[in-house]
């Protein structure tokens, strides 16, 4: 807030920057289900956000802030595409790859499996599942991120995860 | 709720928690931003040119306005004394006797002091047009 104040938004940038871009990128990405996209509504939320940063009251934190101007460009962007969007692209297998460098082949097919799995799943479950995980397992974190309340998250993971656990089980 | 070893949330983890932007995010970013600025202040610099010429223009504008009415006041007071002289002269053979030897006493001084306020009234209109407060605008 002093470097808002004192009108040194790209060192405010620079800060939030390392708190929020992965944040925002999985929540674009829990949106778009593209790599691509996702990271250019990313783009465009830190413009919008280095943009607005004079103008920031403090009214609302600034994380809330940030996941309101988040989910607004991501829903923009997802109104403005077409809608056959998949989770099974590329750089959701590239990234598990980074985490577990060399999995079993029934590993990669059981993961890819579970991608068309979330496919299927609500949006807003897929979203909450995809966050989740992505987010180091907080519901708060998830929640404040999609906007809603903690018992909401924790109703949707539960119901996405029974969904997920039967459809593997067939 | 889950099981932190259960294999679908090992899965899970898998596939989303190494979830990120690519490496050179930043720095485009960064450079977008840069991009940004400079518009910005471009904009900014432009905006203030315009600010700068509407002011110029309304200074003219009421720069021109007060000297008309500087030379409306000149012209006014002119028609009143000529006006002025007229009714004496047409009056003139109608006034007693006792306004004839009053005015013949000081008739010097009522045209001298008519000629004062005739030439006095645009100078005064000039040195306030010259010591007036500078012109501000909204």
């Amino acid at each position: 807030m002093e470097l808002v104040r004192a009108e040194r938004r790209d060192e405010a940038i620079a800060l939030l920057l390392p708190a929020f871009r992965r944040k925002v990128f999985g929540l674009a990405y829990s949106f778009l289900r593209d790599r691509e996209a996702a990271e250019d509504v990313t783009q465009e939320v830190f413009i919008k956000v280095w943009r607005a940063l004079p103008g920031f009251d403090g009214r609302a934190s600034m994380s809330t802030w940030i996941y309101t101007i988040a989910r607004n460009a991501s829903l923009s962007a997802l109104r403005g595409r077409r809608p056959q969007s998949s989770l099974s692209d590329p750089g959701v297998m590239e990234a598990a790859e980074s985490i577990d460098p060399v999995p079993p082949a029934d590993v990669i097919v059981d993961r890819a499996a579970i991608l068309r799995l979330i496919d299927q799943l609500p949006a807003k479950q897929r979203q909450v599942i995809m966050l989740f995980y992505m987010e180091g397992q907080s519901h708060e974190e998830v929640a404040t991120m999609l906007g809603m309340p903690v018992g909401t998250v924790k109703t949707l993971l539960h119901r996405a995860r029974a969904r997920l656990s039967a459809a593997a089980a067939k | 709720m889950s099981t932190p070893d259960s294999e679908l949330d090992r899965h899970l983890q898998a596939l989303f928690g190494g979830l990120d932007t690519r490496p050179d995010f930043d720095a485009r970013l960064m450079t977008r931003l840069r991009a940004e600025s400079q518009t910005e202040a471009n904009e900014r610099a432009m905006r203030a040119e315009q600010e700068r010429a509407r002011y110029r223009r309304a200074v003219l504008e009421l720069q021109s306005w007060r000297r008309s009415m500087l030379r409306l006041l000149t012209l006014d007071t002119l028609g009143i004394g000529l006006l002025l002289v007229v009714a004496v002269v047409a009056a003139w053979p109608h006034v007693s006797g006792n306004v004839t030897d009053l005015s013949r006493q000081y008739g010097p001084y009522i045209a001298m002091l008519l000629g004062i306020l005739i030439a006095t009234v645009p100078l005064l209109g000039m040195w306030a047009e010259q010591t007036r407060r500078p012109i501000r605008l909204l």
